[in-house]
């Protein structure tokens, strides 16, 4: 397991790695300040920051970003605020600790927080593709309903024939469809598709 | 919750003055108030205090505001109103100086995009730009800048986010080559001799919009009268640091450790084009406030269907503000009904966000 714990405290990092230990092969890193490219580098299994780390705002950006392979991130908060911690979960921290807790709990904190991460992770693509699968539908409907006005053709042709052009181009039937309406728009003089 | 005493947060930036000199100058005890006034050090710490009540007021970076009462990206939402604004102007566009020199004169970024476009045939990494957050003015008025030269912001350049007191750290290591934060964090880097400022936040967007005071909008209805009052030390701390007699001292309130914690010389060497009161610049206008949100759409950061008027008019609160300003017998400031000089096709009105948001959502490159 490899854990990056970002926190101007070093003592916490100590506390992180012993109460891994046993846990193999385990690599615990402290820094102070986070850096991108050491932390691109290193590709940490899970990132532990403290909420009174400046680094946050960075950390939570790189969850938002696409392209950055996103990571599951603990957050260590004091224990006078407590309602933080919950708070944080809610925007997006995979778990979190509050100080002062026994390093026994540090492996189940983490293991829960990797997994729960896997979970959301998979139910965003989960949602993702079903959003793109609605929008590909839609597109084809449209192609469809274009080719039976300009074609004069019955539903039924008008799929085939999409079905046909997506075969013989080896492209998948959304796209097909959305290469129609477009040439269709430019045809037209439309310049928006 | 907090008790008797008022928490409010603030991160080390110009643009928290009126916090900052209400505080030094005493101006909340004036009001017969007992603030306690908390440096931060993240924007998502900020705002996830603010949802928990563990701060009641906070400096918040305008689109961060709007976002969390929508809950974007993902989160719920965080009902939030702003019935302040800190600042207009203030944000700049820092290049690296061998960047800058490559590039050549500005406010826009012609020259930049060019450098991208062959860095991109010799199969060069991108350039790296830095912004404090994603849901800032700050990355707005990047995005825009970039876009009005034909240059992707998502595609073309990296962004990334860092804490603004390390922006010319970062600039100076080659971390990143250039930024967009708020003054003194650019003066710093130009006084270090690590960048040059490309553009200024006011070229682009004349009287940019930038930080709010915002508090829960749970808590501006439980409390008015103590919420009126705060509105009120800082009307009159804004105010005072408006003048230009005051600046000096201004810079030197700002630098100390506690607040800012920069450079004397260098903060008020930053205070050019920073207004926090004068010209109404204290009263949140709902149109900056469809002017971010359209901004937010045009990059996909909130979905089309927000009703931008509703929004506008639910988190900015220009009339908490008036009610402050005549308790001081200064007068209502009349909110504005459009902005002038922020997009290259004309006057943008508050009426028509709506339509603007959504033709720019669909054509991100265009200028909105």
């Amino acid at each position: 397991m490899r854990v990056l714990v970002v926190d101007p405290d070093p003592a916490r990092a100590a506390l992180v790695a012993e109460g891994l230990a046993g846990v193999e092969p385990l690599e615990v890193r402290h820094v102070r300040v986070f850096d991108q490219r050491e932390a691109a580098k290193f590709e940490p299994d899970v990132i532990v920051v403290a909420s009174n780390s400046p680094d946050r705002d960075t950390i939570e950006s790189l969850r938002e970003a696409t392209v950055a392979n996103p990571r599951p991130v603990v957050m260590f908060v004091d224990r006078s605020e407590a309602g933080l911690a919950e708070e944080a979960v809610h925007a997006g921290v995979s778990a979190y600790v509050v100080d002062g807790f026994s390093k026994a709990r540090v492996r189940s904190v983490l293991e829960v927080a990797m997994s729960r991460f896997q979970l959301m992770n998979q139910l965003r693509l989960d949602l993702d593709k079903a959003k793109a699968d609605l929008a590909s539908r839609k597109t084809v409907e449209r192609a469809k309903a274009l080719l039976m006005k300009e074609r004069g053709l019955e539903e039924d042709a008008a799929y085939r024939l999409l079905r046909k052009l997506s075969m013989d181009t080896g492209r998948p039937l959304g796209a097909v469809a959305a290469d129609l309406l477009a040439f269709a728009g430019v045809l037209k003089g439309r310049s928006d598709g | 919750m907090s008790g008797e005493r008022l928490r409010l947060g603030f991160i080390a930036l110009n643009d928290a003055a009126a916090l900052i000199v209400a505080d030094a100058l005493g101006y909340f005890g004036q009001e017969g108030l007992a603030v306690d006034l908390v440096r931060e050090v993240s924007w998502a710490t900020m705002r996830d205090k603010l949802a928990v009540g563990a701060l009641d007021g906070a400096h918040l970076l305008a689109p961060l505001a709007l976002a969390a009462s929508l809950g974007a990206p993902d989160g719920r939402p965080i009902p939030l109103v702003a019935p302040l604004a800190l600042n207009i102007n203030g944000p700049a566009i820092t290049l690296s100086s061998h960047l800058a020199a490559a590039v050549g004169e500005g406010p826009h970024a012609d020259g930049l995009a060019r450098l991208i476009a062959r860095r991109r045939e010799e199969g060069a990494s991108p350039l790296t730009l830095a912004v404090v957050f994603p849901l800032s003015v700050h990355a707005y008025l990047l995005r825009d800048w970039l876009a009005r030269a034909g240059v992707d912001p998502d595609n073309d350049v990296r962004l990334t986010v860092a804490p603004p007191s390390r922006m010319t750290e970062l600039l100076v290591g080659g971390v990143v080559e250039g930024f967009c934060v708020t003054e003194p964090w650019d003066t710093a880097a130009v006084v270090a001799g690590a960048g040059m400022i490309a553009a200024r936040g006011s070229e682009l967007w004349p009287r940019t919009p930038d930080k709010v005071f915002a508090v829960t909008e749970a808590w501006a209805e439980a409390d008015p009268p103590r919420l009126r009052a705060v509105l009120r030390a800082l009307l009159r701390a804004a105010a005072w640091a408006d003048a230009q007699e005051n600046r000096a001292e201004l810079a030197a309130i700002l630098a100390r450790p506690h607040y800012v914690g920069a450079d004397a010389a260098v903060i008020e060497a930053s205070l050019g084009d920073i207004v926090f009161d004068a010209d109404g610049a204290s009263a949140p206008q709902p149109v900056h406030a469809a002017w971010l949100l359209s901004q937010m759409m045009r990059w996909r950061h909130i979905p089309a269907d927000v009703d931008i008027g509703r929004v506008a008019g639910q988190v900015y609160r220009p009339d908490l503000h008036a009610a402050a300003a005549v308790d001081l017998g200064r007068p209502a400031i009349v909110p504005l009904d459009g902005l002038v000089g922020f997009s290259p096709l004309g006057p943008f009105r508050l009426a028509e966000a709506q339509a603007h948001a959504v033709h720019g959502a669909l054509s991100r490159l265009r200028p909105a």
